[in-house]
């Protein structure tokens, strides 16, 4: 699915993300972490093409991503706020997502219908625009735009920050859900590594821009990257929780 | 402590992104306050003259006396629309272990630090100082300094008493401003008083009895001590913040819209950002005030067809400039967003060019009563309108692949220069020069009709071939589009 030679940005001389080659394959899901400025999103954002590497590519489905769009029809994202129009109500947001990959309003409502629990009443005719609704809420907004475009590939950066631990709890299943029966491709960035390694399949864990280990998951994942992250010597202890404030590069 | 607050206010100030990127800005912004000042002063050291020419039959001290009270009443009308209310900035005080009363009277305090309150003693002090000191002595004229002052500070802080309560309940602003326009226009339209002579009811005694002076001084007092009491009781966020959101916002659609597709989608979605949010909205309010610039130049039989040309440019497309001098930044908050989701650039620059043409139609239809000066007129503005959705459009779209600025939606227009930079500039010298380039050699040469006949053709030309220059367009835009997310991304 996703291909990357040589990658390389750099900002004021300090290399931010180095990756000689990384490759992930249709249908698996992958979890990111690594601490503030470890160049997650960076990556992320490299990926979607919304920045310049100084070196490298990246190709999705075989095709270098920067100066094509092919591939914004099959890839379903959401980094920040920034990616939503703030000032549409939710409803407007996701009719136009909708519309633009060919759904009329019946195909959004029942796409939507099916998101009632993880909504939780608190995001369809509420009477705000996007911009008044909490950054959780607004979050919400952002992961159901992308389920409702039936993507191939499914980046989500640090999703879990933001919400209400029903809602973390809502999104993993629906993650796993997506990943598992719809075969779809998933990027998860996320600082909770519980969260991260019941999730995915494959746990990159990124530092200074490089990855240092690349491991699928397994039952000592977990104390793995407890571990490296110097949270506790005992397995199964509170792992931090840190909200990314350092991140908008 | 209040010297603390100072600090950091300067530093907010030198160290804001809109005040610290550009140089250049800053010196244009200096000039153009100080002109205004001057400009100021100039009425206000002549005004004894304007004065006596206006009020011929009248003694110079009475039409004086007479104008102040109004001066007050637009001072007050001004204020409601322009004056900034010092709020949000106590927001990282409140949870310290800092006095209320000292937050609060700071806040209420530096509201008087506002330009707004030099205007009345810029005006009225050399005419106090030239004819009421020379003729009624200085206790007289230190009265009139006094009671302009009381006003001063009162209206200061009824506006911002107003503005505060208007952003609790949208009503209360509506009907100040009614009450204030009623006042007037009793007086002027249906003559029912005279505020000239209440005012000079109040002013005039000044002069016998300078003590009454007091009288606007405690009223402004009084007004700040309401204001202090007010922001006490509520110095919460909510009722701090600029904005309110209380009412219900309900989804809406543009039906005739939906037909064009993506590209309508856009332009709906363009439409409500418009609509949505201050800056764009008063953007297109003013464009509906100069449906009236006409009137300035075809009432005047001194300016002839060349003027024409100027004219129904700016009436029919004036939008095209005042919106669209600011693309893509109206879009900069979530433009990562519009990048990435399954839009073509090719429809994103569709839209565009979908509401331009949309706004400067109805603009056109909205200036053919013109047509009562001569059915020359909306010929002209017909060819301009033309011209604006041929070649302006493309000329603003072009400089907004070189727009890397991004604009926060939810600030107000006044006085709001983030987004402003060398593009805007730039921009304005083509669009005026443009037209005239092709229509002057014509005009000397006897024929300005050719030259009018030219223009259509020209812009007719480029309407037509509208989509090589999207293509055209699309390829600027993809040589720049990540200095332009980069830009946007910067708060």
């Amino acid at each position: 699915m996703i291909e990357i030679k040589n990658l390389k940005k750099v900002y004021n001389d300090v290399t931010v993300v180095d990756i000689p080659h990384l490759t992930i394959a249709k249908g698996e899901s992958v979890g990111l972490v690594g601490n503030n400025g470890a160049g997650k999103t960076t990556l992320f954002r490299m990926i979607l093409d919304l920045i310049r590497p100084e070196n490298g590519e990246i190709q999705s489905n075989g095709e270098v991503v920067a100066g094509h769009e092919n591939w914004k029809a099959y890839t379903a994202s959401y980094l920040d706020e920034g990616f939503l129009i703030e000032y549409l109500t939710p409803e407007e947001y996701l009719y136009f997502i909708g519309g633009l990959h060919q759904q009329n309003r019946a195909q959004v409502d029942e796409a939507l219908a099916a998101l009632g629990d993880f909504f939780n009443g608190e995001i369809l005719s509420r009477g705000k625009y996007i911009r008044d609704l909490s950054k959780g809420n607004q979050c919400k907004v952002g992961v159901a735009s992308c389920l409702l475009q039936n993507p191939q590939l499914l980046m989500l950066d640090e999703p879990f920050a933001n919400i209400d631990p029903s809602t973390q709890f809502r999104l993993k299943n629906m993650l796993k859900e997506a990943n598992k029966n719809k075969g779809i491709t998933t990027i998860v960035s996320s600082h909770d590594l519980n969260h991260i390694t019941d999730v995915c399949d494959r746990i990159l864990l990124m530092e200074k821009g490089v990855i240092i280990k690349d491991i699928a998951t397994s039952s000592s994942t977990l104390s793995e990257l407890e571990s490296y992250f110097g949270v506790g010597q005992t397995v199964g202890s509170v792992p931090v929780v840190g909200i990314d404030l350092e991140e908008n590069h | 402590m209040v010297s603390t607050f100072i600090r950091h206010e300067l530093k907010a100030f030198w160290r804001s992104k809109n005040t610290g990127k550009s140089v250049a800005i800053r010196v244009v912004m200096a000039l153009l306050i100080l002109y205004l000042f001057l400009n100021v002063l100039f009425v206000g050291i002549f005004l004894d003259k304007a004065l006596g020419e206006i009020f011929a039959n009248d003694d110079l001290v009475k039409s004086f006396c007479g104008i102040l009270l109004i001066y007050f009443l637009f001072d007050l009308l001004m204020r409601l629309q322009l004056q900034e209310l010092p709020t949000l900035r106590v927001q990282p005080y409140l949870h310290l272990p800092i006095k209320r009363n000292t937050l609060v009277r700071y806040l209420a305090l530096t509201a008087v630090f506002s330009v707004f309150n030099l205007w009345p003693f810029i005006l009225f002090l050399p005419f106090i100082f030239k004819i009421i000191a020379a003729d009624s002595g200085f206790a007289t004229a230190l009265a009139f300094i006094i009671a302009i002052g009381g006003l001063t500070v009162f209206n200061n802080y009824l506006a911002l008493y107003i503005k505060r309560k208007s952003n609790l309940n949208g009503w209360v602003f509506l009907v100040s401003a009614t009450v204030l326009i009623l006042i007037t226009t009793c007086d002027f339209r249906w003559h029912l008083y005279s505020l000239h002579d209440i005012s000079y009811a109040f002013f005039g005694r000044l002069i016998t009895i300078p003590a009454l002076a007091i009288v606007p001084l405690i009223l402004g007092i009084v007004m700040y001590y309401f204001n202090f009491q007010y922001l006490k009781q509520n110095m919460y966020l909510e009722e701090l913040t600029a904005h309110k959101v209380k009412n219900y916002k309900s989804s809406t659609d543009i039906p005739v819209l939906a037909r064009f597709g993506a590209v309508g989608d856009l332009a709906a979605n363009e439409i409500k950002l418009i609509l949505r949010n201050k800056r764009p909205r008063s953007a297109l309010v003013m464009g509906l005030f100069f449906m009236f610039y006409g009137l300035i130049f075809y009432t005047n039989s001194q300016y002839g067809q060349t003027w024409y040309i100027f004219v129904g440019m700016f009436m029919t497309g004036i939008f095209i400039i005042s919106y669209g001098q600011f693309m893509f930044s109206w879009q900069g908050s979530h433009f990562d967003g519009l990048l990435v989701s399954n839009i073509s650039f090719s429809d994103f620059l569709k839209a565009k060019y979908l509401l331009f043409t949309a706004v400067s139609t109805v603009a056109f239809l909205l200036t053919t009563p013109y047509a009562y000066f001569g059915w020359k007129i909306v010929v002209v503005h017909f060819i301009m309108y033309l011209w604006n959705i041929g070649i302006n459009t493309t000329m603003v779209l072009f400089f907004a692949n070189r727009n890397f600025k991004r604009i926060d939606l939810s600030k107000g227009a006044s006085f709001n220069w983030e987004g402003v930079g060398a593009t805007q500039l730039l921009l304005s010298f083509p669009l005026c020069l443009a037209p005239y380039l092709i229509y002057l050699p014509f005009m000397v040469f006897k024929h300005p009709d050719m030259g009018l006949v030219a223009l259509a053709t020209i812009a007719t030309l480029f309407i037509l071939t509208r989509n090589y220059w999207i293509k055209q367009l699309e390829a600027d835009y993809y040589s720049k589009r990540y200095q332009i997310a980069e830009g946007f991304r910067n708060k």
